[in-house]
């Protein structure tokens, strides 16, 4: 990935360039958060992934009475926030133009927000997954490992996510 | 480390957070979010300098945890939810 994925423009908008394979995986990511995120609120939360996405407020257990108004008031206001990001993602990949198979689309601040969150997400959902360390260090992956594929979209992930806060800072 | 949840409750206070309130707000190491990140959103969410939230990043990162805000309960609350929305792992105590 030598080039640039993403450009500020002189609009203030943010230009995206993906490669196809780029597009196809992040919208598989999407899909796949959209259908975790829609799981049954009936069901206690004993996914690490959900129990990552959303923590406690209160680690004091004799706080649990505020913890369970705190969930009640905050809980799905944070799923909502998550599924607007994960339909602005979607959307904006769905009117991109291809061209000479490459995904090409303009972002306002707020959807270029919108993909740093569904990438941070899509992180923390993988590295929850796979176990990651601070250490973390492909290079002893077996490619007949199925984890080897989800550690490289882990990667691979990080890469564009830097990219993207880089041209989110650069006023 | 690890995700379980911590049991420490006697975070090492930041002098450069206003501390004289009844709740702080903590944010702990995780292996995966950025550091980059981290500073983006403690600069989005709190409008700190980019030194402060560089700084306070980097003691997430070194010492496990670190305040990065104060106030009554619903202040606290209402920042624990805003950085849940961002993905980083925070969590509310009395100070």
């Amino acid at each position: 990935m030598g080039r640039a994925p993403f450009r500020r423009n002189r609009s203030d908008g943010f230009d995206v360039v993906l490669e196809a394979g780029e597009a196809a995986v992040l919208t598989r990511l999407c899909e796949e958060l959209t259908t975790l995120l829609s799981g049954d609120d009936d069901e206690p939360q004993s996914d690490p992934v959900l129990e990552r996405l959303f923590p406690r407020a209160y680690l004091d257990p004799t706080e649990e009475e505020a913890e369970s108004d705190w969930q009640r008031l905050a809980h799905e206001d944070l799923v909502d926030g998550r599924r607007r990001a994960l339909a602005t993602v979607e959307g904006t990949l769905a009117g991109a133009e291809v061209r000479r198979g490459r995904f090409e689309l303009t972002l306002s601040e707020e959807q270029a927000l919108a993909w740093l969150a569904v990438f941070n997400d899509a992180r923390l959902a993988l590295g929850t997954r796979l176990e990651v360390t601070e250490d973390l260090d492909l290079s002893g992956l077996d490619p007949d490992d199925p984890d080897t594929a989800p550690f490289a979209v882990y990667w691979w992930l990080g890469v564009l996510e830097e990219r993207l806060i880089d041209v989110l800072s650069a006023r | 480390m690890t995700l379980d949840a911590p049991t420490v409750v006697d975070p090492d206070v930041d002098e450069t957070v206003e501390t004289a309130k009844p709740w702080v707000v903590i944010v702990w190491n995780d292996p995966v979010n950025l550091m980059s990140y981290v500073v983006f959103v403690f600069q989005k969410l709190f409008g700190y300098s980019k030194e402060k939230a560089t700084k306070l990043m980097l003691d997430v990162h070194h010492k496990g945890k670190a305040v990065v805000s104060s106030g009554n309960r619903e202040k606290a609350e209402i920042d624990v939810s805003r950085l849940h929305a961002h993905g980083l792992w925070a969590t509310m105590q009395r100070d």
